[in-house]
């Protein structure tokens, strides 16, 4: 089994099943085949960077984007609320 | 996999996965009432409204619509409906009777206001309707027959990698063989919807889809709040999702990869066959009951670290894909997908017993929600009351 799943070609992260200490080399598969070293502690479920996004850029999921880029995100980062931001729903 | 399975065949040709006798309240001010008369007579499911009284315009409508609707759900072989006054009771029961449901009526119209009355009056009738019900026997009833509800509640990580997509693979299933999935919650399309509309049957569907969220997404914003203080809730976060974005597109595969034949009302009953869309809440409870009143049989939800909210009228299968909710819950979850998160199966073969759970549970096989007395109904408002 994989440390991590990237579900598409196009994705910026990927999911961990399962929980990623810092410092880990995390070996990809799925969509990507890669290994990145994970620069925080990754809860299962959680999203890992595949490669560096610029701030205020496109974040993918599915191959889809799921919201954009909070601040500069590095290959290995932990992406969740901290860093990334939904696009949508905002007050007018 | 065969074409049919026994279930009960109605008078009109609709088939119930179930046949219950349910204890209706039409009306809050009866609902002590239709409670005690659902206790004190066994093999009944009771549904009581909280509201009914100064309603108007689309929130008296959609009010009606749920009641009418969950009456004559097609697992319901006969109803006993109780209110407050006779027109009202009357001109709900006719639209019931209609299907060809079973329908008896109290009104404490009828026993000038005594409730105590209305009550002894209710567990005969009810006592009747079981009676009448108990000769129903199952039949072989056509798959295409089924109408399936499919929400997920509690979402995590794994609900989009595989709990969802097993439900998809399962819908897409169930419309080739000529039945009918309704996909709800449309705020969960918010970020997918294009996905949705690419698979629209028509181009008037398509635009019906991407208003609906429109309108969803402009509805907060209206009000001056940020919908990313809301959705994904406090458990999506935790679970590691973001952003609503991100919930969406893990929530639409529920939905399987079959056209959109049609956008329904809440609680509106699809026209045909195939995969339908129900422009709804993304609140569980509500949206369910827009399901069942619609006339789903069956419910398939998926959560990750859990969730016991089923439907009273309709089985809910309870699935999750995280490898330690079914441990941690196993008189919660009737499927556990985790086999697909630990690499340990194919998703195509854990679709497969899936569907054979479904197909069992349609043939009379006990949720634990049913066991365990979870079921419960919840009414959308559309409206302050006058």
């Amino acid at each position: 089994m994989c440390d991590a799943l990237a579900l598409h070609r196009l994705d910026d992260v990927a999911v961990a099943l399962r929980a990623v200490a810092r410092g880990e080399t995390v070996r990809i598969e799925g969509e990507q085949a890669t290994c990145v070293t994970a620069s925080a502690e990754i809860p299962m479920g959680h999203k890992i960077a595949l490669r560096g996004v610029a701030a205020g850029a496109d974040v993918r999921k599915y191959g889809e984007i799921i919201g954009m880029a909070r601040m500069a995100i590095a290959a290995g980062d932990h992406v969740h609320v901290h860093n990334l931001v939904s696009r949508r729903g905002k007050r007018t | 996999m065969t074409n049919t399975f026994p279930g009960y065949l109605r008078r009109d040709g609709r088939v119930g996965v179930r046949n219950h006798v349910l204890v209706l309240g039409i009306n809050g001010l009866a609902g002590a009432a239709t409670r005690r008369i659902g206790a004190a007579v066994r093999a009944t499911v009771t549904v009581a409204t909280p509201y009914g009284r100064g309603q108007i315009g689309p929130d008296a409508a959609i009010h009606r619509r749920q009641l009418v609707g969950l009456a004559s759900n097609p697992n319901v072989a006969g109803a006993l409906l109780v209110g407050v006054d006779r027109k009202a009771l009357d001109s709900i029961a006719s639209e019931v009777a209609a299907t060809g449901t079973m329908v008896e009526t109290v009104a404490l119209d009828d026993v000038h206001e005594d409730s105590q009355a209305l009550t002894a009056r209710g567990i005969a009738l009810a006592a009747r309707l079981v009676r009448r019900a108990s000769d129903d026997r199952r039949q072989d009833c056509p798959l295409g027959a089924l109408r399936i509800g499919v929400e997920c509640g509690h979402s995590d990580a794994t609900s989009g990698l595989a709990a969802n997509p097993l439900v998809g693979r399962v819908a897409d299933r169930i419309v080739d063989h000529g039945g009918t999935i309704i996909l709800g919650e449309t705020l969960e399309w918010l970020g997918a919807e294009h996905l949705l509309a690419r698979r629209a049957a028509t181009p008037e569907i398509a635009r019906a889809v991407t208003d609906a969220v429109a309108r969803r997404e402009a509805y907060p914003a209206s009000l001056g709040i940020d919908l990313l203080g809301n959705n994904p809730g406090e458990e999506n976060i935790r679970g590691g999702l973001s952003t609503i974005e991100e919930k969406s597109l893990g929530a639409v595969a529920k939905g399987g990869s079959r056209p959109v034949e049609g956008v329904l009302g809440h609680g509106e009953p699809p026209a045909g066959q195939g995969l339908f869309v129900m422009d709804g809440p993304g609140y569980s409870p509500e949206s369910i009951t827009g399901f069942v009143a619609a006339g789903a049989q069956l419910v398939l939800f998926t959560t990750g670290p859990g969730n016991s909210y089923c439907s009273a009228v309709a089985p809910t299968i309870k699935i999750s894909a995280h490898p330690k909710t079914a441990a941690h819950l196993p008189e919660q979850i009737d499927f556990d997908g985790s086999a697909i998160i630990a690499g340990a199966a194919h998703a195509g073969d854990v679709a497969e017993r899936l569907l054979d759970h479904v197909m069992a549970t349609a043939s009379g096989r006990l949720t634990w929600g049913e066991i365990l007395g979870e079921g419960d109904e919840v009414f959308l408002r559309l409206g302050p009351s006058l």
